[in-house]
């Protein structure tokens, strides 16, 4: 078959398959361009999970009769004037969206320009342009698609169904709308109950307000702002506390410039920042929106946009982690609030029929010959009645101690935890959890000061990997040997490791070498390595820290209590539980019905 | 300061005081012993708060001084030194160090400064008397088994020592119960005791007590308030708080109108619950006993694993009984009773039964039946 030029139609479908993969690409593409033509106002609308029919309207600045007729051909666009890839300040800027919308389903666009007397209106259907011709329409642009991929059956075919391609929606949708606050969106249709989310004030307020909007109120409760700038970035939004967590990482929304994102370097540096306080299994939930020089950041590595190319990935890194764990120590004392409202959930108001005589001192005493099958019991004399160890009552708690964070310590109960009153309202700290973090705390700061003890090895151990594996364990040889590994290059395709962390004890080398080479390969760090340093310490700190049923002395409870206080990240034990709850005097108040 | 001691008779009054101390501590200094130079004499101070020992040591001292290093590691460091060393302690006021040397080790230990060293200050002593030490320990051997851990009831956490009426003397006595039993011990009041108020001795005090007049044969002074107790035992002092609470009316408790009376030989009744409740199960150790005239049956059952029974002649003219027992506990009795006969006194399989020593008055046991 000779070579020959393909028509534009086929052209055009070609691209469709690039932009359009699924109705929510066609309503991201849509509410993009709404955006940058600087609407205040936009709704979405779908039926059949996208696929019979999306509408778009915004109040924005409308085209010129021209500019609709152009808008449909290919490479097409106001939003790249100089031709400048390196400076774009859009959301969009290829021009391919709206040609590709058209040739896979039948599109409608209604748009004034201020310029204009009345509407115009400009219909595709697969690709083929139909005359322009007035319409009516106040200001702003609607846009309509009918029947998506009736154009192309085969990608009809990979659809899923309505009800999944509608949550696709929701999701393109919920996160322009938290990368836009000042923009109030509507999310209608057929395929969900109406939703508007009403345009917030600017700044950090109105972004937490928007946040919670879209993520709950929990979040809001839990979030912790972050706020970090250097050379050129910005880094501002919101990080959930570490006792907050999700068992995925679709809590993670990551904004580039106002463009939602899914980036590995951000979603890497994020881990990092959390390794500490996180189980492997629990993920952060986190709003974090980068601005940087445009030009510093290459969006043009996908047609969809969600990959970003960092020219300088190490500054975003480090200035995400460190902003982060800025944050979380600056913040680490407060545990979720989930707990508070966790323990306000237990609470049962006392019934006749949970009581359990049993339990009560209150037993009767056996009377005669009692034979079955049951357990047999040991009976008791009244010996008086069980009451809290009043030790800690013995010296009034000093007015001052009230004022702490965390209070003057009034009991222990159960020999694990203690009580704890402030004065608005009640800690319950556990006694264990607590400790150990403050062990732990004091580990990782010697490990920090004097760096970790290394064993050499008698025979340096030779592990072969691949060439680009050596060559990034070589340049971050610095790096590993402050957390005692040291190794050095083996000839192209091996290093040899000289000396092990002495913490770890015997482990296996070449598995832990080229554990570490691999996740340096994917994410650019040497998490492994820290992790298990970390995860000893963390036991070294279990063992060394007071253990549930040790009695503490209120002068004892009180110094845990200073310590917790003094520590940062006291808030959350090593495996992301809270070492505390407080309880407000409202809470209390509420439970009785007081308020 | 700058100390020379002989290893020997600091590791002994070390291996006193160091016990106090807790393994770990959210207070720092309590991890510390103090230690005080002074006219020859070096004396070492080890808290936890509700209790202090002191002990001291010959020792030459010049110039004097005080300081305080962590416990543990001190005394671990004075163990592992070579046998008849002379340890010289030296620390200087400038320094947060306590150098030890003894032949060629060198140690130096962090030091807490003083005074921040918690002080129990004992306050004034209300009542002071002197016991033997075998008579302390026997309270305290007779009674220690059956105080109670349980947290709710604090008050039951430690042995109630007080006087009592019995018959037309006044006694002192030791009482400990945790609900299941009950434990009583008295001796003739000592003079100086008389009207002292009733007091409970906690847990922990009572085994470090009874650790320390263990070879001591020689008196005990004792001191006691409201609020405090003193035990000064040859060169060491060890003082206490008290529990704060009131211990129950126990009396009520004891079983004097029990009838039926039960007299068996002590060592063949330990030995034989002892071997029956071999087959019980961790969970249930119960022990039934079938007691007719002149003979007891102990027997054990136990679904999981089989059973035991065994037949002791006894001494016994009442109504036919079966009454269960925790094994355990029995033992633990059995374990006091110092002559060779006992006397058990029961009312009904549900009712508390009373054991005693047949030949030994002065001490007596309460145990409540198990469900069988």
């Amino acid at each position: 078959m000779p070579v020959r030029q393909l028509s534009e139609a086929t052209v055009n479908r070609i691209a469709a398959g690039e932009v359009v993969e699924r109705p929510a690409s066609v309503v991201k593409e849509l509410v993009e361009n709404a955006l940058d033509a600087g609407a205040t106002r936009i709704e979405v609308a779908t039926d059949g999970g996208g696929r019979r029919f999306i509408r778009v309207i915004d109040d924005g600045d409308g085209m010129t009769c021209r500019d609709l007729e152009l808008a449909v051909e290919r490479h097409a666009t106001s939003k790249l004037d100089d031709e400048d890839l390196l400076a774009i300040r859009t959301l969009g800027f290829r021009g391919e969206a709206l040609p590709s919308i058209g040739a896979v389903g039948r599109l409608t666009i209604t748009t004034r320009h201020k310029s204009e007397p009345h509407a115009w209106e400009l219909s595709v259907e697969g690709g083929v342009k139909a005359p322009i011709k007035p319409a009516a329409l106040d200001h702003g642009t609607r846009v309509e698609l009918r029947d998506l991929f009736y154009a192309t059956p085969a990608r009809l075919k990979f659809l899923k169904t309505d009800r999944t391609e509608a949550e696709a929606v929701r999701d393109v949708v919920r996160r322009l709308a938290m990368s836009r606050p000042n923009v109030a969106f509507t999310l209608t249709g057929e395929d969900r109950a109406p939703v508007t989310w009403a345009a917030a004030l600017p700044g950090a307020p109105g972004q937490l307000a928007r946040l919670a909007d879209i993520l709950g109120g929990e979040f809001r409760a839990n979030a912790v702002e972050i706020r970090a700038g250097r050379e050129g970035m910005m880094i501002e939004g919101f990080a959930a506390l570490p006792t907050f967590t999700r068992a995925n990482t679709l809590g993670q929304y990551l904004f580039v410039n106002g463009r939602p994102v899914r980036d590995k370097v951000l979603l890497g540096a994020l881990r990092g920042a959390y390794s500490d306080y996180l189980p492997r299994d629990r993920h952060p939930v986190v709003a974090l929106f980068i601005t940087q020089d445009p030009r510093e950041v290459d969006v043009n590595v996908h047609p969809a946009k969600t990959e970003v190319r960092f020219r300088d990935a190490g500054l975003v890194r480090s200035l995400l982690v460190g902003s982060l764990k800025e944050a979380l120590g600056r913040e680490g004392r407060r545990a979720a609030t989930t707990g508070g409202t966790a323990t306000i959930a237990a609470f049962r108001p006392a019934s006749s029929s949970r009581w359990d005589w049993r339990q009560s001192p209150a037993q009767p005493v056996i009377r005669g010959n009692v034979v079955g099958f049951a357990e047999a019991a040991q009976a008791a004399f009244q010996v008086g009645e069980p009451m809290a160890d009043a030790r800690a009552n013995m010296v009034e708690p000093a007015p001052e101690l009230l004022d702490r964070p965390l209070g003057a310590a009034r009991a222990q109960i159960h020999e694990t935890y203690i009580v704890a009153q402030t004065r608005d309202g009640l800690v319950v700290v556990d006694q264990h959890a607590a400790h150990e973090r403050l062990v732990y705390e004091r580990m990782k700061n010697a490990i920090d000061r004097s760096g970790v003890a290394r064993q050499i090895l008698l025979i340096p151990e030779i592990v072969e990997l691949d060439e680009a594996d050596v060559e990034r364990l070589l340049t971050r040889a610095d790096e590993l040997a402050r957390y005692g590994l040291i190794l050095e290059a083996f000839g192209p395709g091996a290093v040899a490791v000289r000396e092990t962390p002495s913490m770890l004890g015997e482990i296996d080398v070449r598995g832990m070498v080229s554990d570490l080479a691999q996740h340096m390969a994917e994410w650019d760090e040497a998490l492994p390595l820290e992790r298990r340093l970390l995860h000893v310490s963390a036991t070294m700190a279990c063992h060394g820290s007071v253990r549930a049923g040790r009695r503490l002395k209120p002068e004892e409870m009180n110094a845990l209590l200073r310590e917790m206080e003094a520590t940062p990240n006291s808030g959350q034990c090593n495996h992301g539980r809270p070492t505390y709850v407080e309880l407000k005097l409202a809470d209390i108040e509420r439970l009785f019905g007081r308020k | 300061m700058k100390v020379t001691v002989e290893r020997t008779a600091l590791l002994k009054s070390l291996g006193r005081v160091h016990r106090v101390v807790e393994r770990r501590n959210t207070i720092p200094i309590l991890a510390n012993v103090l230690i005080r130079a002074d006219k020859s004499k070096l004396s070492l101070k080890a808290t936890d708060l509700d209790l202090e020992v002191i002990d001291s040591v010959d020792a030459e001292v010049s110039p004097g001084g005080s300081t305080t290093v962590p416990a543990h590691m001190f005394y671990e460091i004075v163990r592992k030194l070579p046998e008849g060393s002379q340890i010289v302690l030296e620390a200087s006021g400038d320094r947060a160090v306590l150098a030890i040397r003894a032949g060629r080790s060198r140690f130096t230990l962090q030091t807490l400064p003083e005074s921040d060293f918690p002080d129990l200050a004992a306050g004034d002593m209300t009542h002071k008397f002197t016991l033997a030490a075998s008579d302390l320990k026997r309270l305290i051997d007779k009674t220690q088994f059956a105080i109670s851990t349980e947290e709710t009831r604090y008050y039951l956490n430690g042995i109630y020592l007080h006087t009592a009426g019995s018959g037309k003397a006044t006694m002192l006595r030791a009482v400990a119960t945790d609900g299941h039993r009950l434990a009583q011990v008295e001796l003739p009041l000592p003079s100086g005791a008389t009207g002292m108020p009733g007091i409970i001795v906690p847990r922990k005090t009572v085994g470090e007590v009874l650790r320390l007049i263990e070879d001591a044969d020689a008196e005990v002074a004792i001191e006691l308030s409201q609020g405090k107790i003193r035990f000064s035992i040859g060169d060491v002092v060890l003082t206490s708080k008290l529990i704060d609470g009131t211990f129950p009316d126990y009396a009520r408790v004891i079983p004097l109108g029990n009838d039926k009376e039960l007299v068996v030989d002590k060592k063949d009744f330990e030995a034989s619950v002892d071997r029956v409740s071999t087959v019980s199960s961790e969970r249930g150790r119960a022990v039934k006993l079938s007691i007719s005239a002149g003979k007891l049956m102990l027997s054990v059952t136990n679904p999981d694993s089989g059973s035991a029974t065994e037949e002791l002649e006894i001494e016994y003219a009442s109504d036919p009984i079966e009454i269960g027992f925790n094994s355990r506990y029995l033992l633990d009795i059995a374990a006091q009773i110092e002559g060779e006969v006992a006397v058990l006194r029961l009312a009904d399989a549900g009712s508390p039964t009373l054991i005693q020593d047949k030949d030994a008055a002065g001490a007596l046991y309460v145990l409540m039946p198990m469900r069988v």
